[in-house]
């Protein structure tokens, strides 16, 4: 035919480059589902908090950090392969899943787990974007290298979905008969919700989840002043 | 004066944002996603400006009447000054998609690249009556902007829309076909966009998932069948009634300007 016009190994090449994509893709999807599995379980643990007295509150941290200890497992296989691409090639596949596992970090860290060396665990402790990077035991916010990192905007996300989390903590907190931690998480995610008011957000998926903060900081207010309203707010702080 | 803000127990607060013990990490990320969204900005202006020149190119080049010849000095000259700022807007933002930023922003910076394959694909076939290979084109664009086989692939795909006009332009201003059958081993367009046609159909895209290459895949290969039929309906024109038509005679190309390889 007109082999005159077209190098042979022009669509030779195009194919090898598909098939070359695909299988990299196909690697990072079976990582990704063992990945969702482990979230699965780690949040069902997490989700106790909800039902479980502060007192006892221990044996769930414990649990949790187990869970979250294979999450680390996976990311580090997925980090692996991962790598061997440009980042922002692939990052959309996994994406949702590492900000699964950055907000179990963020919710056990604050329930008063996650302890690291030279830094105490506490309860209502924020950890920051380097502490997640050390225990995912991945780089972050990476700029000088193409390597597998977590990013600020995953980083946010996850803390968006903190505040929603703590915001239902609020509420059951009450129920279980805890009337502190609901001030607690009141000055906590106000304090939060002052810092996303300086970002210069975009029209995308962070700014419309960001919009959201405000109804739950709310939502707080509402069960605080609840309980200010029968005199069931501690004195001492 | 406004009064002053109390907690629910009578204590005065204090302005909460300015309280925030996390502003520090705020104001730090501010200025990371600032830096980030800036440099989209440039690098979706540049793209646009890209577009627009590779466009003017494209549209100086189908005055050539000419196939496996240089390009005549008048037009050569106007694509010339063309892709001589084209090439200054590369290098103005390829600080921007340095080492990992080029991934990160390919999706800004992809539709420019892609009008950019188009212009210097044509360019390179009427001078060479060839396809340009992707490390051909990769060479003429500055070390850190990448190419990537998406936008080689897709501009090739657009380059079938410019070569069915190309075709036809020739055929009703000249009265012939551009490039020939007459000496062994030589082809014209027809033959060039059949076999253009006939490689981007054996390509293998399903597993894409439909993204990149894979996406609208259907679309694209009724587009470029469209193509090929149009010129193969032109030259049969020229076959069973050019003699009956005055040397000149322009076909209404209205319907042409609509066709969905533009749209990318």
């Amino acid at each position: 035919m007109a082999d005159g016009m077209i190098s042979a190994r022009i669509f030779e090449d195009l194919q090898t480059k598909i098939d070359e994509d695909a299988d990299v893709r196909d690697q990072i999807k079976v990582i990704l589902q063992t990945l969702e599995r482990q979230g699965r379980n780690a949040q069902s643990i997490l989700s106790r908090a909800h039902s479980t007295p502060v007192a006892h509150l221990q044996p769930v941290i414990a649990s949790a950090e187990g869970a979250i200890k294979d999450e680390v497992e996976s990311i580090g296989k997925l980090a692996g392969v991962a790598s061997n691409s440009p980042y922002y090639k692939y990052n959309n596949l996994w994406t949702r899943e590492v900000q699964n596992v950055v907000f179990a970090v963020l919710l056990c860290g604050w329930l008063g787990g996650m302890a690291m060396p030279n830094k105490p665990a506490e309860p209502g402790k924020l950890l920051t974007i380097e502490e997640v990077g050390e225990i995912l035991n991945v780089p972050v916010n990476l700029k000088d290298r193409d390597a597998f990192h977590l990013t600020i905007e995953e980083y946010l996300q996850s803390l968006i979905t903190l505040i929603e989390e703590l915001a239902r903590l609020a509420v059951n907190s009450v129920t279980l008969g805890d009337y502190q931690r609901p001030l607690q998480i009141s000055q906590f995610v106000k304090d939060l919700h002052a810092g996303f008011q300086i970002l210069n957000l975009k029209n995308d998926s962070l700014r419309r989840r960001s919009d959201s903060i405000k109804y739950n900081v709310k939502k707080i207010e509402d069960i605080v002043y609840d309980l200010s309203l029968r005199n069931l707010v501690p004195k001492s702080t | 004066m406004v009064g002053v803000k109390r907690q629910h127990d009578g204590a005065e607060k204090e302005n909460e944002v300015k309280a925030s013990r996390f502003m520090p990490m705020f104001e730090q990320f501010r200025d990371e996603l600032d830096q980030h969204h800036d440099r989209r900005e440039r690098i979706i202006k540049a793209s646009r400006d890209i577009t627009a020149a590779s466009k003017k190119i494209i549209f100086s080049l189908q005055r050539v009447r000419t196939l496996n010849a240089e390009i005549p000095e008048k037009i050569a000259k106007e694509t010339r000054d063309r892709a001589g700022a084209m090439q200054r807007q590369f290098f103005a933002i390829a600080p921007d998609l340095e080492g990992i930023n080029a991934w990160r922003y390919q999706r800004q910076i992809s539709g420019g690249i892609q009008e950019y394959m188009e212009a210097i694909s044509f360019e390179h076939y009427l001078r060479t009556q060839t396809l340009i290979t992707m490390e051909e084109a990769s060479k003429s664009l500055p070390d850190t902007i990448d190419l990537t086989s998406d936008d080689y692939a897709l501009g090739i795909f657009d380059l079938v829309g410019e070569l069915m006009r190309f075709a036809i332009t020739t055929i009703a201003t000249t009265g012939a076909l551009p490039g020939s059958t007459a000496e062994p081993g030589g082809r014209d367009v027809l033959i060039d966009l059949r076999s253009l046609r006939t490689s981007f159909q054996a390509l293998d895209t399903t597993s894409c998932g439909g993204t990149g290459l894979g996406k609208d895949v259907e679309k694209k290969m009724e587009v470029m069948k469209t193509c090929v039929e149009k010129v193969e309906t032109a030259v049969y024109g020229l076959i069973i009634r050019g003699r009956e038509r005055p040397k000149g005679w322009v076909p209404d190309l209205a319907d042409d300007r609509g066709a969905p390889v533009e749209s990318y």
